[in-house]
């Protein structure tokens, strides 16, 4: 957590100094004889210059438990990445901002939905070595549940709730 | 004072009755059940819950909309109780306290029995927080009358250090941090006194600042999505087999401990941002401390366990004290409920006890109904309702990211808001790992603009002078009680405190 920490100390000061560096730059708004207290740059920059504190006191408490030394390799990230619960995570971030990020709006809703119902649960619960029997079960049971809440779904937010489907 | 009294029974009574209708019954039924199963389910919090809600109400009438949203969270934070008995994972954080000896009396096979405590705490907590509500929200109404912007500076700081402090009472600065990039992501978009775009860089997008609802349910649904499916799944303990009756002897043994429970928990819930899983933990040590059987607490305790959930359950109606008279959330998915009244045209604050006083006893009524739902359902539909812990997460978690994607997209049909729920999601993600708490970050994303407002203007009419800031009453008792939680967290001059505490209090400082 410590080296979590310098890093995040490190961040949260640079883009501390980057508001402040904006709110400088917005207007004055002197032409429309505002008062210079209610400019719209003091209050980011005010903020700004508590996360510079918060920040520098994250990074010395750091640096000072040694969390500087970072101790990067390519090695450690491969241990890391190999670990199941972070796979899974990898896996789900994967599926989620793709269908999210990427699929919708550019191919029809419900297909989106659909897809993205049925390759979570097949790709989440088929193990290698499952019998064809299980195995043909399993995407059985992914495509009816997919295909049932992609239809709920759909049908209640358009006819119920009156959305237009993205 | 009787007079006051009699005529706030009245109002309440007369609130009673709106909602004595078919539908109205209807709507609480279904979304109190929907609350407990919520909660019950291992990833699916009483904030991702009401956020999710909220989206499918738009198109209802704002009592019913809000009727809704408070029976899905009293249900929620209740139904997060099954979860940590049975499986020692708590199925919302508020019930994270409960685990302590829920589980252990599972594990006995006392399960049933603990859910019955678990009901009997619920349902008191809540009845306990709502004669609060109904007392203290109009008298603080009234007094919020007397904030100026001075006051609401200060109530935005107070509220974001307090939060900070007592969510991360490990490393208070973590939860400060939050709370400050909550206030800067509130930055985002037009300010409020001369119209300009701040850090939009010209996305339209972003003139109207993120959205809250989409922002909520990416920093409490998609991270938590993520979550629950990196970590392992959890086992249960076994289904009860003895009865969920709650029992007569638990109130009158522990009557002492419910009264204590019920009124820290409501009391937490009055502090802006902290929330149930705080008051909980705050009403089992309490509880503890002053336990004749401190042994039993952590191998199957009923007394923590009636604590906890009391305290848990009071903090919801605590919470919406301050949601409705200074239009500040006490907790998170009390923060939703906020902005779900904002988008039903509902505007609490300072004036709603001049604008529309009877808002406050209909929304006790809410409370009222939503208690009696849950204690019902709790009690007739336990068994029943444990077959949703069998849903595995790989089915239940897809599901649930869908609900949150369409129901980000609803609100304004933008293609936009998808994308601010998967950002705060992966920000919310990001900083649960390193253990910053999200309460802050939300407080500080609704209270944002009311310091940003608060602060220019009453720099402007003191033409930079910055001494009422100190000096006027309320703020004096503001930025005493902000000043000593930040300095407070420093060792040495804590222990300084602590040394110059007991030598003022010589009789009890010999002893040790």
């Amino acid at each position: 957590m410590i080296r979590a920490d310098f890093v995040t100390g490190i961040v949260l000061i640079l883009g501390s100094l980057y508001v402040i560096f904006e709110s400088w730059r917005m207007p004055r708004m002197e032409h429309l004889g505002a008062h210079p207290l209610s400019v719209p740059g003091i209050v980011p920059a005010f903020l700004a210059a508590i996360l510079i504190i918060f920040g520098g006191v994250l990074v010395i408490r750091s640096v000072m438990l040694g969390g500087h030394r970072l101790g990067l390799s390519a090695a450690k990230a491969r241990e890391v990445l190999a670990r199941p619960g972070n796979q899974r995570l990898l896996t789900t971030g994967v599926l989620t901002i793709g269908y999210a990020g990427i699929l919708i709006g550019r191919v029809p809703y419900a297909l989106a939905t659909g897809l993205f119902i049925f390759a979570f649960i097949v790709l989440f619960e088929w193990k290698k070595g499952l019998a064809p029997a299980r195995t043909a079960r399993l995407v059985g049971c992914a495509a009816i549940l997919a295909a049932a809440v992609t239809l709920l779904v759909s049908w209640s937010f358009e006819r119920l709730f009156l959305v237009t489907l993205p | 004072m009787t007079a006051v009294l009699l005529d706030n029974l009245g109002q309440f009574l007369s609130a009673l009755g709106t909602f004595l209708t078919p539908l109205a019954l209807f709507h609480m039924g279904w979304s109190t059940l929907l609350g407990i199963v919520i909660g019950a389910l291992p990833g699916l919090t009483a904030t991702m819950g009401v956020a999710l809600v909220t989206t499918l109400t738009y198109k209802l009438n704002a009592d019913l909309a809000i009727l809704i949203l408070m029976c899905v969270y009293v249900g929620a934070i209740y139904g997060g109780s099954r979860t940590a008995i049975l499986i020692n994972i708590p199925g919302t954080p508020a019930n994270a306290a409960t685990t302590l000896d829920g589980y252990p009396l599972a594990k006995q096979g006392l399960a049933g029995r603990a859910m019955g405590v678990a009901t009997t705490g619920s349902v008191l907590g809540s009845v306990i927080g709502m004669f609060f509500l109904a007392t203290l929200a109009p008298l603080l109404g009234n007094y919020a009358l007397k904030f100026q912007s001075f006051e609401f500076f200060w109530l935005a700081i107070f509220g974001i250090v307090v939060s900070g402090h007592l969510t991360a009472l490990q490393d208070p600065i973590k939860g400060w941090i939050a709370g400050f990039i909550g206030l800067m992501t509130a930055m985002v978009g037009q300010e409020g006194i001369h119209a300009y775009d701040r850090f939009t860089y010209g996305t339209t997008e972003l003139m109207g600042g993120f959205a809250l609802i989409p922002a909520m349910v990416g920093a409490f649904g998609f991270a938590e999505v993520l979550t629950v499916m990196r970590d392992p799944a959890g086992e249960m303990a076994g289904n009860p087999r003895d009865s969920v009756f709650p029992k007569l002897g638990d109130i009158t043994k522990y009557w002492r401990t419910i009264i204590r429970s019920g009124l820290i928990g409501t009391v937490i819930g009055i502090i802006p941002g902290v929330g149930e899983d705080i008051g909980a933990w705050v009403s089992y040590a309490a509880a503890r401390r002053k336990s004749k059987e401190r042994e039993k607490f952590g191998k199957g305790s009923i007394e923590g366990l009636i604590a906890a959930e009391t305290g848990n359950n009071a903090v919801v109606p605590g919470a919406i004290i301050p949601v409705l008279t200074l239009a500040i959330p006490g907790s998170a998915p009390a923060a939703v409920l906020l902005a779900a009244m904002f988008i039903h045209g509902v505007r609490p604050g300072p004036m709603i006890m001049v604008e529309s006083p009877q808002f406050v006893y209909q929304v006790v009524a809410m409370v009222f109904y939503a208690t009696l739902a849950m204690g019902l359902f709790g009690i007739l539909l336990t068994k029943p309702l444990l077959t949703v812990l069998a849903i595995p997460r790989t089915k239940l978690m897809p599901v649930v990211f869908v609900l949150c994607a369409i129901g980000s997209y609803a609100i304004t049909s933008r293609v936009f808001d998808i994308w601010v729920m998967i950002g705060f999601g992966l920000l919310g993600f990001v900083l649960r790992e390193m253990k910053y708490p999200m309460a802050p970050l939300v407080l500080g994303i609704i209270l944002g603009d009311l310091l940003d407002k608060n602060l220019r203007r009453g720099l402007v009419l003191t033409d930079g002078d910055i001494t009422p800031f100190f000096t006027r009453p309320i703020c004096l008792v503001l930025w005493l009680i902000t000043a000593a939680s930040i300095l407070l967290t420093i060792e040495p001059l804590r222990r300084a405190v602590q040394r110059a505490w007991q030598a003022a209090r010589p009789g009890r400082g010999q002893g040790r």
